[in-house]
């Protein structure tokens, strides 16, 4: 299988705020990845710098097989969705679509027109009379009517209110559809219970820095919840990574990621949810940021 | 590209082309109004020149104010279509979308620059034909081709500056990332550029030619020249400027003498005998000057600074483009 993004040690700093550090992340083609974390982690910065929009400052990435840069080719294969939903708000949908059709080899208007006619969004009224979902909408099936192989969408849920929020996303599912594995998905959101419908794939990161990637199926394998008496949890520490751990008067919870069998017939070992998983990288990793901000500044 | 550029720009550009006809029509019909007028005072007075000097202004009304309005037309185009032209995609965040299409930001902006460039020098150059026709009867009249307003607002010159001004806008808005500031710095950098170069840097285009008569003689330069200095060089090599007051402290006492107690007690019948004495003595008159027929070398001089200029902040802004974060 091809991989669509392949970053190794990729860097971008800000003066002297570090927004991504480190970074590095493989997602194979034809993934709906989940790009997860609290404000200021470094989202927006990952995907600006997938999308050639941004340079870092040290690293590299390789993007659908070659570093992200201002090439038409390069250009034509990736749909970049940014947060503020960026549409010229004069100017009707139906602007929009030619606009694109003069900025791109492939161009599918007819998609696009067909999108919003379902969903009962008018063409010809100025983009900035419409509302948040509608516009977001809008800028979905632009982004997509580039035929992309990548699409990098970040926060666009974010502004929806639930149901709008599942029509994106039904649109998002559909374009992945019929792309028959030839489209990879990147999309950031805090959202984690909007983002394990849709995706297959993860990328955490908190602080600048990547806690967990990976295949959302592996992950849950390889992880448990052990449940057990209170007591030294130093074996389990050496045997397994701890990645958070809960402590009561008489029961200590452990989220473990496991190299191999639990022995110690004292725990309970139980499935882990996406939820519970994210929840406990996010815990570590806000954790281990708190302890370096004082050196580093907080990233956002 | 090109028709992005028109779908984004047509409602502003209908907008100045209805503009620039109003104003032509009134140019025209006001034009027309002066050469007549200009026409029945060449008859009246047939050739006088003390008769011409004594007519009063020939223009007046609303349209009288034309040149400066050629003054201010670049520097608004810079203002309301340079400052923004990157600075408000990048307020706005339309970059986003604009940049995340199939085309570069490099052809994207030579394409948007291109254009924008081209109608600035379209508008400059529609109002300073404008104004060359409609002051040539004014020109005939003042006979001071590279009076300030005159040389500034005629010819080719006012081309050079709509496009400087239209470059200037584009590369402080790519700076400042806003329009607002950018805005400001056009104003401010235009107004500043074109002082420090029609004072200090226009006479000295090309250097200023000095010709030398006998004192006591007239010369005027041919045609409307530019003249900087005019006088008197004694043989030694010191300069006065016309008039007496100056001229008789720098005198020999021979030809002080001449003229008698008092500097302005000359009268004409002893002027020649000191006009002989002063060129004994080796006194020469002199004009310093730019002669008329370099006229068209500086207004192509002065268009081809401006010009410069534009291609230096253009390329600017396209490094910065290229290389800046979106």
């Amino acid at each position: 299988m091809n991989t669509a993004i392949d970053t190794r040690d990729l860097s971008k700093r800000y003066r002297r705020v570090s927004a991504l550090t480190n970074c590095t992340v493989t997602v194979p083609e034809g993934r709906v990845c989940a790009l997860i974390g609290p404000n200021g982690a470094g989202k927006t910065t990952l995907l600006r710098l997938l999308a050639g929009l941004a340079s870092p400052t040290g690293g590299t990435a390789s993007v659908l097989g070659g570093a992200p840069r201002q090439d038409p080719a390069f250009l034509a294969g990736i749909g970049f969705l940014a947060q503020e939903i960026p549409l010229y708000r004069r100017f009707t949908p139906a602007d929009h679509i030619q606009i694109g059709a003069h900025m791109n080899p492939r161009w599918d208007a007819s998609f696009v027109r067909t999108r919003l006619t379902e969903l009962r969004i008018p063409l010809d009224q100025r983009v900035g009379t419409l509302s948040g979902g509608q516009r977001a909408q809008v800028a979905l099936a632009l982004t997509l009517a580039k035929r992309p192989r990548l699409l990098l969408l970040d926060e666009p849920v974010a502004a929806l209110d639930p149901l709008a929020r599942r029509n994106f996303l039904a649109t998002l599912t559909s374009a992945v559809a019929d792309a028959e594995g030839g489209l990879t998905v990147v999309l950031s959101s805090h959202l984690v219970t909007d983002l394990e419908r849709v995706c297959d794939h993860v990328i955490l990161l908190t602080g600048s820095q990547v806690q967990l990637s990976g295949d959302i199926d592996t992950l849950l394998a390889e992880h448990k919840v052990l449940i057990g008496p209170r007591k030294d949890t130093a074996p389990i520490a050496r045997a397994h990574t701890v990645v958070q751990t809960v402590t009561t008067p008489r029961q200590s919870t452990l989220l473990v990621r496991l190299n191999g069998p639990v022995i110690d017939p004292d725990y309970q070992a139980e499935d882990v949810n996406f939820e519970e998983l994210v929840l406990a990288y996010m815990g570590a990793g806000e954790a281990s940021a708190g302890r370096r901000l004082t050196t580093v500044g907080d990233g956002s | 590209m090109t028709w992005v550029v028109w779908r984004q720009y047509r409602a502003q550009g209908a907008i100045a082309a209805v503009l620039l006809a109003a104003l032509a029509a009134a140019v025209l019909v006001d034009g027309f109004q002066i050469a007549s007028h200009w026409h029945s005072i060449l008859v009246a007075c047939a050739g006088n020149k003390a008769c011409l000097q004594q007519q009063p202004t020939l223009v007046n009304g609303v349209v009288s104010d034309l040149p400066y309005l050629c003054l201010i037309v670049p520097v608004v185009l810079g203002m309301l279509w340079g400052a923004p032209l990157v600075a408000h995609e990048l307020e706005s965040r339309t970059s986003d979308f604009a940049w995340a299409q199939s085309v570069t930001r490099t052809h994207w902006l030579a394409v948007k620059t291109g254009w924008l460039l081209l109608a600035a020098a379209a508008c400059g150059g529609v109002v300073a034909a404008l104004t060359t026709w409609w002051s040539g009867p004014v020109n005939a009249m003042t006979a001071g081709a590279f009076a300030p307003g005159q040389f500034d607002t005629q010819g080719i010159v006012p081309i050079g500056y709509a496009v400087f001004a239209m470059a200037l806008g584009i590369a402080a808005g790519a700076v400042a990332r806003r329009s607002l500031p950018a805005i400001a710095v056009v104003l401010g950098g235009f107004i500043g550029v074109r002082l420090l170069i029609s004072d200090l840097l226009r006479p000295h285009y090309l250097a200023a030619v000095t010709t030398y008569y006998t004192v006591g003689g007239s010369f005027t330069p041919p045609g409307q020249a530019w003249v900087f200095s005019q006088g008197a060089v004694s043989g030694t090599g010191v300069v006065v400027p016309a008039g007496w007051g100056d001229l008789y402290p720098a005198l020999q006492p021979v030809c002080q003498r001449l003229i008698g107690s008092t500097p302005a007690s000359g009268k004409s019948g002893s002027m020649s005998a000191v006009f002989s004495c002063m060129q004994a003595h080796g006194w020469r008159g002199f004009a310093t000057y730019q002669p008329a027929y370099r006229y068209w070398p500086f207004q192509g001089i002065e268009t081809g600074i401006y010009l410069l200029l534009a291609a230096a902040l253009i390329a600017v802004t396209f490094v910065i483009v290229r290389r800046r974060d979106a």
